[in-house]
């Protein structure tokens, strides 16, 4: 007999702890800093227990009926724990509540149980013998629990499956002692009636498991995903909410259909629509067609030249009919001409001269994208412009990464060439940076195409002024053998990731 | 002696056993069995060429003394190599995926007085105004390190470093920039050094006088010394390990370096001279005729006023009759493999580097060919992996080096990858692996003053010596500076300085 109760005593120690590991694990998962989340989470797991403990003195009476209606509830609570939080990461700005809320639940609970049992098994066994065994098999369940764990669990099961499937072990210890403790027990058939309902519905959850983990897993994107492809050379992940369209490369958003058009105008126009005579324009990057749709308004450019690496995110976007009705169906023009290929090295094999060029590149996360903005890069995009020519590259933020933005703003000019750095709020990015360059003085366009959304002729040159926090700072240039950008950007977004 | 074991170990374990992926490969061509053929001597009644100057060797020394001469207006003579290509040390290889180096694979930024090198890069379009053109120099990350169990930027270790550790890599870098400050650690070596106490110490032996005990530094200086000399610390003179680290300025960040290494230097230095070489010709005798010399290479004999020669100095005493012996030169051998992956390893939170060193392995870890592209991304790559068999007697491990077969380098190379790419083997589907018998010329303590040496190097009498082992650091500057002088010393003797 008591051994079968020390079973109960090894399981519940471990679905305890691990609860308080997946808490603590999802925790530096989601929000980084591991050491400082761990600690948070076991203190105050570790101070739940003790008020559980402390509270287990107010129950007085059916102590057995309560022990089971405990076990239900650490079961469901903690099985369900990491689905929940997984989701409210991904659906709802209540995070860290939602995780010191179960943290401190599931504390409260598992305090409750061992008070709860010794008070049960008082009657069976001497004082000294108890405390001695169900200490014993506490800790020992704390062991299996901490060696289960980063072993099996996590790789093999994943959070939301581990916490689900120790749910089910609570329940099952709470079903288990209505039959262990039937001498003890009123009302028998109801509660195990509830322990099966609580069965079901944890079986339930590991059934659907699955879908709660995708829908965590884009927990990025907050919106339905409506396509997602994992190509050569990125993710490629399209997410819409109403008439929302979000595309995001890798993880990081590319645009939102609602506001793009303020990033596109203000990507080209300013400089384009001060080139008259501009007959071709290169493209580089802005495989999505947006720009090019912008470019498209002028019906002097006789030739676009866009190159992309990934030619099925262009194909996307000439193909998808969301996608190409947002972009104009800019890919069937008959004046654009798609080359699918690395940027640098195409320059770097060709000889052709443009007149504008469009550099729209993803942000400088690491050193191989770092590359396309080194002095190196500009100086050889600089011998493929026509004399007045000019070009554009999106310049990540002056506000968030604000020396990243001066930075891009100094290799320019290190490069040999004049900038005339300017930004533009987009509401899904914040304030955007831009910064345009060429031989010669810039001079405001005076007029650009008709039905833009956004840019207006007298509202260009505003685009130019820098308020004071966005101003430019002291940043060395970025070079291929001393990339500073990186580490500027590095730095700056972690910041704001704080 | 720890290296060796490893070394031999690797055997016994079969090497498809893990990730179930074939590796293929052989043993490039590496002119051991060759060497071993000087002795044959040539038929007589061959048809005899006559020319002015014979260079034996179309290594870098040999190449450069050739540059000289053309650079001189001087086009009267023949460049004998007795490989397929020219190189030596600096060649390099291609395949479908990359150009890639077989062995030498970068230089330093030269320093101001590395006058010859700034010329040479000046002509090459590899300097301009003074400075490296950013194309060669070295793209970030440059080097990487891997160090308990993760990679961390740079080679100097950092990982789990004491305050004790870093207060002794201060104390080491002003002691290094005191030694700058005396112009004595000079590249090329004969524009500054002097007889000094140092060299009649090992590099071992001063970090102990210095009291320089982290292990992480001794660790640090122990790679320099195998990676640049092919010898322990507790075998290399402290002079030249000093030279290591005095020898450089560190205001650029560099080194200058291509995806074929030192190779593409050959190439360009081939474009200019190229016309001279005569490959597959290996020179087995040097004999003096009258007032001439008389040169019996492998498929024609020569006769020459002057012979320049840029091969290896240990193989003199076997080919120039009359040369002295050259025992007291101690040589390195080396293994260097390259790698070609179909797909780069996972990485965790690093990104590779040009120069990728595991810490604590007895190899010098691997550089990365395609590192220096455009592209923003590679695929498939090639790696040349290094290895200088520094521990117990040179001759001792170029027999064993002979004796082991393919099967065993790629085993060896491959668990020694593995401990930092778990994955390696899933990605490798060749190696190709090079074996140098006689791959450099160590800096024993004494190499400095070695009157032997300072005889060889002398260039006097009609067969001048030019190659970099005479310099006791065998890189690129010194292999170009001997040849360089080679060359002006032998125009001022042929009247045509
Ligand atoms: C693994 C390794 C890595 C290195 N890495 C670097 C580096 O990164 N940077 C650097 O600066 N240096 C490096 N070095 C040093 C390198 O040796 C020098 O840079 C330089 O290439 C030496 O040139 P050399 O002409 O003096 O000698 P060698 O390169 O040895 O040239 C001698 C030439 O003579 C030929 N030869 C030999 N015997 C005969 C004969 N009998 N007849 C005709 N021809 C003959 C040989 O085939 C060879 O071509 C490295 C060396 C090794 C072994």
């Amino acid at each position: 007999m008591p051994v079968v109760l020390f079973i109960s005593v090894f399981l519940i120690a471990a679905c305890g702890l691990i609860y308080e590991l997946i808490a603590g694990t999802l925790a530096s998962y989601l929000l980084g800093d591991s050491v400082l989340q761990f600690s948070t989470v076991i203190g105050s797991y570790l101070f739940a227990m003790g008020v559980g403990s402390y509270l287990s003195r107010y129950i007085r009476t059916g102590l057995v009926t309560q022990f089971v209606y405990i076990e239900l509830m650490v079961g469901v609570v903690g099985g369900f724990s990491s689905s929940a939080l997984f989701l409210a990461f991904a659906y709802t700005q209540g995070f860290r509540l939602l995780l010191y809320v179960v943290v401190i639940a599931v504390g409260i609970l598992v305090g409750l149980e061992i008070p709860l049992l010794m008070r049960i098994l008082q009657s069976r066994l001497e004082f000294s013998e108890l405390v001695a065994h169900v200490l014993t098999f506490d800790y020992l369940g704390a062991l299996g629990a901490s060696l289960l764990f980063p072993i099996i669990l996590v790789p093999k099961l994943g959070m939301v499956r581990s916490a689900i499937l120790f749910g089910i072990v609570n329940a099952g210890v709470a079903l288990w002692s209505t039959w262990i403790f039937k001498d003890q027990l009123r009302g028998r058939t109801l509660l195990r009636g509830g322990c099966a309902a609580v069965l079901v519905l944890l079986g339930a959850g590991m059934a659907f498991a699955d879908y709660i983990s995708s829908a965590a897993d884009n927990s990025l994107y907050a919106d339905e995903v409506i396509f997602a492809r994992n190509t050569r050379y990125q993710r490629i992940v399209l997410t819409r909410w109403k008439d929302d369209l979000r595309l995001f490369l890798s993880s990081h958003l590319q645009f939102s259909s609602r506001d793009e058009y303020r990033y596109h105008e203000a990507l080209v126009h300013p400089g384009l629509a001060a080139l008259p005579g501009a007959r071709r324009v290169l493209v580089l990057g802005g495989g999505d067609g947006l720009a090019l749709r912008e470019i498209l308004k002028y019906l002097t450019v006789e030739s676009i030249t866009l190159v992309d690496l990934d030619p099925e995110m262009t194909q996307l976007f000439k193909t998808h009919p969301l996608l190409s009705r947002l972009n104009g169906g800019s890919f069937s023009a008959p004046r654009v001409h798609v080359i699918n290929w690395d940027a640098f090295a195409w320059l770097d094999t060709n000889q052709e001269f443009f007149d504008f060029v469009v550099v729209d590149f993803p942000d400088p996360t690491n050193y191989s994208l770092g590359k396309l903005y080194t002095t190196a890069f500009y100086r050889l995009l600089a011998k493929h412009l026509s004399r007045s020519g000019t070009f554009v590259v999106q310049s990540t933020s002056p506000l968030f990464a604000r020396q990243s933005y001066w930075c891009i703003a100094n290799t320019i000019e290190a490069a040999g060439l004049k900038t005339f750095p300017y930004h533009v709020y987009v509401p899904s990015f914040g304030e955007w940076g831009f910064v345009l360059a060429g031989r010669d003085a810039y001079d405001p366009p005076r007029q650009l195409p008709s039905a833009l959304r956004f840019l207006t002729v007298a509202n260009v040159p505003e685009l130019f002024h820098f308020p004071a926090d966005m101003q430019r700072i002291p940043a060395e240039a970025n070079r291929l053998n001393d990339q500073v950008l990186v580490r500027y950007y590095e730095r700056e977004w972690k910041e704001i990731a704080r | 002696m720890h290296g060796r074991r490893v070394f031999l170990s690797a055997a016994l374990v079969g090497l498809t056993a893990k990730g179930g992926r074939r590796v293929e490969g052989s043993f490039l061509d590496d002119g051991l069995p060759t060497g071993h053929r000087l002795t044959d001597r040539g038929r007589s009644g061959r048809p005899i060429t006559r020319v002015p100057v014979v260079i034996v060797g179309a290594g870098v020394a040999g190449l450069c003394a050739a540059w000289r001469l053309r650079k001189r207006g001087f086009r009267d003579f023949v460049v004998l190599e007795m490989h397929a290509e020219a190189g030596g040390n600096s060649r390099s290889a291609e395949n479908e995926v990359s150009g890639y180096p077989l062995a030498a694979h970068y230089v330093p930024v030269p320093n101001r007085e590395s006058t010859l090198v700034r010329e040479l890069f000046d002509e090459f379009g590899v300097m301009r105004d003074g400075k490296v053109d950013e194309r060669y120099l070295c793209f970030a990350p440059q080097e990487r390190l891997f160090l308990h169990g993760r990679w961390q930027e740079g080679l100097e270790p950092e990982i789990a470093v004491s305050a004790r550790d870093r207060e002794q890599y201060r104390r080491f870098d002003d002691r290094i920039r005191e030694f700058r400050a005396t112009r004595q650690f000079t590249i090329p070596i004969d524009a500054g050094a002097r007889a000094s106490e140092l060299d009649r110490l090992t590099m071992a032996a001063w970090l102990d006088r210095e009291k320089f005990d982290s292990p992480y530094l001794r660790w640090y200086v122990d790679y320099a010394c195998r990676d640049d000399y092919g010898a322990r610390a507790w075998d290399a003179s402290a002079w030249a390990g000093i030279h290591y680290f005095a020898g450089r300025e560190h205001e650029d960040k560099g080194p200058v370096t291509w995806p074929e290494g030192n190779g593409w230097l050959v190439r360009e230095l081939m474009k200019r001279v190229g016309e001279h070489v005569r490959t597959g010709a290996t020179v087995h005798a040097i004999s003096p005729n009258g007032s001439r010399l008389r040169v019996l290479a492998g498929n024609a004999d020569y006769e020459a006023e002057l012979v320049i020669f840029a091969a290896p100095t240990f193989l003199a005493p076997h080919i120039v009759e009359g040369a002295p012996s050259a025992h007291d030169f101690v040589y390195s051998p080396w293994v260097t493999a390259n790698l070609t992956l179909d797909r780069p390893p996972r990485e965790r939170g690093s990104e590779p580097a040009w120069d990728n060193v595991v810490y604590d392995s007895p190899s010098l870890g691997y550089v990365v060919a395609t590192h220096m592209t455009l592209r923003t991304r590679v695929d498939r790559t090639v790696w040349t992996w290094y290895q200088a068999l520094a521990d117990g007697d040179p001759a001792q491990n170029r027999r064993m080096m002979l004796g082991a077969d393919w099967r065993h380098f790629a085993e060896y190379i491959l668990r020694d990858l593995e401990r930092a790419h778990p994955d390696i083997r899933e990605c490798v589907s060749r190696i190709d692996v090079l074996r140098i018998g006689h791959a450099m010329a160590r800096p024993i303590p004494g190499f400095l003053t070695s009157e032997s040496r300072r005889r060889w190097a002398s260039l006097s009498g009609r067969v001048l010596y030019a190659n970099s082992d005479l310099s006791g650091l065998s890189i690129f500057e010194e292999a170009q500076h001997r040849g360089v002088r080679a060359a002006d010393r032998a125009l001022a003797i042929l009247g045509r300085a």
